[in-house]
């Protein structure tokens, strides 16, 4: 009976990357995220949908502590990747964000090479030891990008002259190049066009192998297309939590479906 | 919605031509032709008083690099000059200047009846050597001993009356009324300069030769106040841009937003307000009275102006670290970068260029301040070169400014040009410092 109990618990384990429970957000005053539990699987897509401002951002932001950054922001209850609470004492945020990367909004590649800011990452945290293991890093990472063969023969060229699809698989490539566990994407193809939303959607699909991504969106119909799971915020509430196949046929609370069919938000 | 409303009732509008301006159109045109105008005489006025203030200084100024030198071919009499004939460097070294007017005057005299210039009733015609002459004479005798007994050939510098004669300052008519001038001397300068032993020409010794005292306007130069000048921009240099930097990332970057960071900000900028003269008794109370620096040392200069410059780069960097987006300090935490390396990464880089302005901008200011200067005694005649850094840093020493401000104190109007031409000297450094910063700005953001 016990063997019983304890098997599929460890598989429960190994299969929830981030737990959440009772997290409080608080903007000086603002209570800005409320009493949000959830539980975000390994190498799925999780997409967080919302209206404007109903916290779906601070509540990835809490994911890597990018939160910490503003002075005003205060963060309550647990959040735990792999069982390890990162808001213990002990974690240095430097290494959490290592293992929790980020890509943002707005492209932001650094003002340098393309080689560079690729390299940047594995540079700081010393995964390469010699030239040529970089090298194979940066080549890896922009074929992770789906940037590799427009890039390939511009590597020294500066990141901030591609286009903006081109700059956002950059800022892809830069962010996986680190080797994190977990991808945070904060509305990745808000600034770009459908042809680079697509390239960057397909390549949200292909990272699903090899990392656990959670994507804020605000475009429903990009939520279903990559996502397994989807959460809906509403108000610094989770309204609703599940299949996105569900979330979006067959939604349970009625905000959701208000929200789905176009009358909320 | 509205545009239901908007089919029920249309709108009851006459036609208007757009080819022809309406009132409202005429007026703002009108309005915004004046308001051009009003720029176009702005720029006009500050142009035109640009244009009078550099040819005003230039044309006062351009005298003080041509000068008027006199040949000479110089007897070193041994009976004057090294009376017991053993050459001992010592024993000559009690000859003073005095010594040597005598073979200055025969030297003259020799011109005179050589060329065969007659002038009615020209006397003393050694009065248009320059009194600088005699002890260029001397140091070069007491550097050569050898050279005594034998004839040698002097160009030496004319007198400040016989210069300014060539400068258009002084004519036959003031030389009428001038003692130290004769009418007839002049017309002697005007024969030698056809029999070619008196001629014009460009004056480096304005640039590498110290001041000089007030009754010889024709040696004074500007080297002691230039290599004063530039000790002080090397203190300030290397004091200023790490601490200023240094703090202004701190303040912008890693402070905690409290009161006392709040009021640490609002006395930077109350600093920068300050006035120069209060930063010069600070300097002389602080490090000349309290730590024992010596006074008139480009040190002292350095740390006062230091201070001055201070918040200047502290206000620029800081405006150049907040202009820097916030995405690339996000981009960088996104990646695991700790606090320290995305501000030394990626934020410093392109707060750069913007430093390097602001410290330039800042060094221009310190290198043009006269009135804190004078308070800790750079206002003082300082003939002797300070040594080389560092003790240099410690001796006494002149500034540009200063000694513009110097030479317009003086009464000899020789050193009206003097002063003029300082300040061009000093316009060309400010100038060269701007390019510099350009340049700088240039190749860094090229690089980004």
């Amino acid at each position: 009976m016990n063997d019983m109990r304890i098997i599929p618990q460890d598989v429960e384990m190994a299969d929830v990357k981030i737990s959440a429970r009772d997290v409080q957000v608080y903007y000086a005053d603002n209570h800005a995220i409320k009493d949000v539990n959830v539980d975000i699987k390994d190498k799925t897509v999780t997409a967080f949908i919302g209206p404007s401002g109903c916290g779906k951002s601070t509540f990835l932001r809490c994911l890597n502590r990018m939160n910490d950054t503003i002075d005003i922001c205060r963060v309550e209850g647990d959040i735990a990747i792999d069982g390890e609470d990162i808001y213990d004492r002990r974690v240095d945020p430097v290494q959490l964000r290592a293992k929790v990367g980020m890509v943002f909004q707005k492209p932001n590649p650094f003002p340098k090479s393309i080689y560079d800011n690729v390299a940047y990452g594995p540079r700081i945290h010393g995964l390469a030891h010699s030239k040529a293991e970089l090298d194979e890093i940066v080549e890896k990472s922009l074929r992770r990008g789906a940037l590799w063969d427009e890039a390939k023969d511009r590597l020294n060229e500066p990141g901030t002259g591609l286009s903006g699809g081109q700059q956002q698989r950059l800022c892809i490539a830069r962010a996986v190049a680190t080797e994190p566990e977990v991808l945070l994407m904060d509305e990745p193809c808000s600034a770009l066009d459908p042809i680079a939303t697509s390239q960057v959607e397909e390549l949200i699909d292909e990272l699903r192998e090899n990392f656990s991504v959670v994507i804020v969106t605000h475009s429903m119909q990009q939520a279903a297309r990559v996502s397994q799971r989807t959460a809906f915020f509403h108000l610094g509430n989770l309204v609703e939590y599940g299949e996105t196949g569900q979330i979006f046929t067959n939604p349970e609370d009625p905000r959701t479906e208000s929200y789905i069919s176009g009358r909320i938000g | 919605m509205t545009d239901a409303t908007a089919a029920s009732t249309p709108p009851e509008r006459e036609h208007v031509s757009i080819l022809t301006e309406d009132d409202r159109t005429r007026r703002r045109n009108a309005a915004e032709g004046r308001f051009k105008i009003y720029g176009l005489i702005a720029i006009g006025i500050a142009v035109l008083a640009l244009i009078f203030l550099l040819t005003s200084v230039v044309s006062k100024g351009a005298g003080a690099f041509y000068q008027t030198y006199i040949t000479l071919d110089i007897e070193l009499l041994a009976e004057k000059l090294d009376k017991n004939g053993n050459r001992d460097v010592d024993e000559m070294k009690k000859v003073s200047t005095f010594g040597y007017a005598p073979l200055i005057k025969t030297a003259m005299q020799k011109i005179v009846t050589d060329n065969g210039i007659e002038i009615e009733g020209l006397a003393k015609p050694e009065t248009l050597i320059s009194k600088e002459a005699a002890a260029q004479m001397r140091n070069f005798v007491l550097a050569n001993p050898d050279v005594v007994g034998e004839t040698m050939t002097f160009e030496v510098l004319a007198s400040g009356r016989v210069d300014g004669y060539y400068k258009g300052r002084v004519t036959m008519a003031s030389a009428e009324r001038d003692k130290n001038i004769s009418p007839e001397q002049l017309q002697l300068a005007d024969a030698m300069m056809e029999a070619g032993v008196l001629e014009t020409r460009f004056n480096w010794n304005f640039i590498f030769w110290p001041d000089a005292s007030e009754n010889r306007p024709e040696a004074a130069g500007l080297g002691v106040a230039i290599i004063g000048s530039f000790y002080m921009m090397i203190v300030v240099l290397v004091l200023a841009l790490p601490t200023g930097v240094a703090a202004s990332i701190y303040l912008e970057e890693f402070a905690p937003k409290n009161w006392f960071t709040d009021l640490v900000e609002v006395n930077i900028s109350n600093l920068a307000a300050v006035p120069s003269i209060v930063f010069g008794i600070l300097g002389l109370a602080i490090f000349i009275n309290f730590a024992g620096l010596p006074q008139s040392a480009p040190i002292v200069g350095g740390l006062v102006l230091t201070l001055m410059t201070l918040p200047t780069i502290i206000i620029a960097t800081r405006a150049s670290l907040k202009s820097v987006p916030p995405s690339i300090r996000e981009a960088a935490l996104g990646v695991g970068a700790s606090k320290m390396q995305t501000v030394f990464h990626h934020v410093l880089p392109l707060a750069a260029p913007g430093i390097l302005t602001g410290t330039i901008i800042g060094l221009a200011q310190a290198l043009g301040e006269t009135a804190p200067l004078l308070l800790i005694g750079m206002v003082a005649f300082v003939r002797e070169f300070p040594a080389g850094p560092p003790e240099g840093f410690f001796d006494p020493a002149a500034a540009l400014p200063v000694q513009v401000y110097n030479w317009t104190q003086r009464a000899d109007p020789a050193f009206v040009e003097r002063a003029s031409g300082a300040i061009i000297v000093l316009l060309i450094f400010l100038v060269i410092m701007n390019a510099i910063a350009i340049i700088l700005r240039r190749r860094f953001e090229r690089r980004w």
